[in-house]
């Protein structure tokens, strides 16, 4: 526990020395939600409601879905892709501390600013639209939100490690990423609430891990959808991980008997 | 005791080949050539506790690709490594913290951050007590007369300063086997001689097993007993560098200056095998064996010598001509 609280703290101090970078990204953030703000009121038009959410529920959706988001995300596939394509890999493999352990830590350490500060952007956001915004402080409903939101957190921790190892056979995983990036957006309902679409993607989407890191989320948030179902949706996203964990096992294993650890 | 005992080890590398040029680049989207490199070819040695050993040999001989395996970053095609009694691609804990690579050409330093931030993640890592930690450190810093570098963000310091610090990050657990590749490349000389004598003095007191690569034979000649050479993937000799000159240089060379008017190359000729030549300065090759006759002969001959010198074919010229003989001539 004591290296993890280590790593976290010298990467925490990295993002620290790059404070321009790090508020520089934030604007366009902020500038997103504003923008897709915008096009829903435009869309309404004065009309009461669109498949069941009215205008204040759209602008919470996005707002809040946002929030969530910010707890969310990670930046890893590159670094790992970067370690593995330029070698650097070598130098962790010989350390007696795991790698997957290793950059993990490096990671939550590296993002924990941005996401420190996104969250702040967010809430800026919603500070924007406080005659709109509707205000849930259902506990049950808080306490599964949260538990959500951790388990989408670890879910896309392993799923960025795993298009990073594809770097074991391609050298590059961009473009891997994008698309899955892409896919993710629109599956977790990102674009617009998924509930917009015919019922079938809806529930091909409960099945997949990517709604439970915006649209569930958001929609228990405005009670939209039941407690049992948010529930239920705790274990998918732990079976989710079970299974990601065991894809990663076996990808890491074989990539490491491909690695030539090149650059030198 | 051996260290490290390398049996039959080779490593075979899969490559593609792209023909030149936009067309080609468009062709290799359907079908490329696969190919075979083999870096290592059934190598063996082994090397004691305590020794320090260097491996020699051109660029792509396969001398990194031979730590690599010892490390356990590489997995080997064929044949065995065992380094203090572990076989090292299976990277056990107890393996890890007992040994300590460091690269010329890679670094392990948090670039963005002064190096002492990567000394105190390297403790808990390593899981180094903090004591202990605090001792080495000093040590080590005292050593090098690092200590003002430690609190510089590392992609500030120089090449050397760097070095220094990531030898400090690679020795604060005390490793029993250190690996070095290239450990003073692109470093100038007094950079080059600090590392050079940290090293030596390192081996000696603290026994460490040491197997080093350096392209400098100046490293080699100061530090090494035993030399270890690598081409093509093989090894092509495995022994003290003294014994390597008398094997591979079966002549001494004599270095004659003259006065006055100097000679004409003819009249050197019929000492022996001319190595340099010029009217007032000439170099002359000569058997072992035959030195001191031919030394004699030149000077009760009627040439007008000023001084001889006798003199070993230097390190470098044997190595030279050894990887000249294997792969391609030279000029």
């Amino acid at each position: 526990m004591k290296k993890f609280w280590t790593i976290v703290k010298a990467f925490w101090q990295r993002a620290l020395t790059y404070r321009f970078t790090v508020l520089a990204y934030r604007v366009g953030e902020f500038g997103e939600v504003l923008v897709l703000i915008l096009m829903w009121t435009a869309i309404y038009g004065g009309q009461e409601t669109i498949s069941g959410f009215t205008l204040g529920e759209m602008i919470t959706y996005i707002l809040i879905g946002n929030v969530f988001n910010a707890f969310i995300r990670n930046f890893l596939s590159n670094v790992i892709a970067r370690d593995i394509k330029d070698g650097r890999l070598s130098m962790f493999l010989i350390k007696p501390m795991g790698y997957f352990n290793y950059i993990l830590s490096q990671e939550i350490g590296r993002i924990s600013l941005v996401t420190f500060l996104s969250i702040l952007t967010q809430a800026l956001a919603i500070g924007f639209f406080l005659r709109v915004f509707i205000w849930n402080f259902d506990a049950a409903y808080l306490v599964v939100i949260l538990g959500m939101i951790f388990l989408a957190f670890v879910t896309e921790l392993l799923l960025s490690y795993l298009i990073g190892l594809i770097a074991f056979w391609t050298d590059e995983v961009d473009g891997l990423y994008a698309t899955v990036d892409r896919i993710k957006k629109f599956f977790s309902g990102g674009y617009f609430p998924l509930s917009l679409l015919p019922v079938a993607f809806v529930q091909t989407s409960f099945a997949l891990p990517f709604a439970y890191s915006f649209f569930i989320p958001a929609q228990l948030y405005l009670k939209k959808i039941d407690l049992s179902v948010g529930v239920k949706g705790l274990l998918i996203q732990i079976v989710w991980i079970a299974i990601l964990y065991g894809i990663i096992q076996i990808v890491w294993n074989r990539g490491l008997k491909r690695y030539e650890g090149v650059g030198i | 005791m051996a260290d490290i005992e390398v049996k039959n080890l080779s490593k075979t590398f899969e490559y593609y080949r792209k023909q030149s040029g936009f067309s080609g680049s468009l062709k290799s989207l359907f079908y490329r050539e696969k190919q075979y490199a083999e870096a290592v070819k059934d190598v063996h040695f082994s090397v004691n506790s305590g020794e320090l050993v260097g491996f020699l040999g051109p660029n792509g001989a396969g001398k990194t690709t031979t730590l690599k395996m010892l490390s356990g970053i590489l997995h080997p095609t064929s044949g065995e490594a065992n380094v203090l009694g572990y076989v090292p691609f299976k990277k056990e804990k107890a393996f890890l913290k007992q040994f300590a690579l460091v690269m010329g050409q890679k670094n392990q330093l948090i670039q963005d951050l002064p190096a002492i931030e990567t000394f105190v993640v390297h403790k808990e890592i390593y899981e180094i007590p903090d004591g202990e930690f605090k001792k080495s450190l000093e040590e080590l810093v005292n050593l090098f007369g690092i200590t003002d570098l430690l609190n510089i963000q590392v992609r500030k310091l120089s090449l050397g300063q760097r070095m220094k610090c990531e030898l400090v990050a690679a020795l604060l657990h005390k490793p029993k086997v250190l690996f070095l590749d290239e450990p003073t490349i692109g470093l100038d000389v007094v950079a080059q001689k600090n590392i050079r004598d940290f090293l030596k003095k390192y081996n000696q007191e603290r026994k460490t097993t040491i197997v080093l690569t350096s392209h400098y034979m100046e490293d080699i000649k100061e530090l090494c007993q035993r030399v270890v050479i690598i081409n093509l993937g093989e090894i092509i000799y495995d022994g003290k560098l003294d014994d390597l000159i008398r094997k591979y240089a079966p002549y001494k060379l004599l270095k004659v200056t003259f006065n006055g008017e100097g000679i004409e190359r003819l009249q050197a000729q019929t000492f022996g095998d001319i190595e340099a030549f010029t009217p007032h300065a000439c170099t002359i090759r000569t058997d072992r064996q035959r030195t001191k006759e031919t030394a004699i002969a030149l000077l009760s001959s009627d040439l007008p010598i000023d001084d001889i010198i006798i003199d070993e074919v230097g390190a470098d010229d044997v190595v030279r001509m050894i990887f000249c003989n294997q792969s391609s001539p030279c000029l």
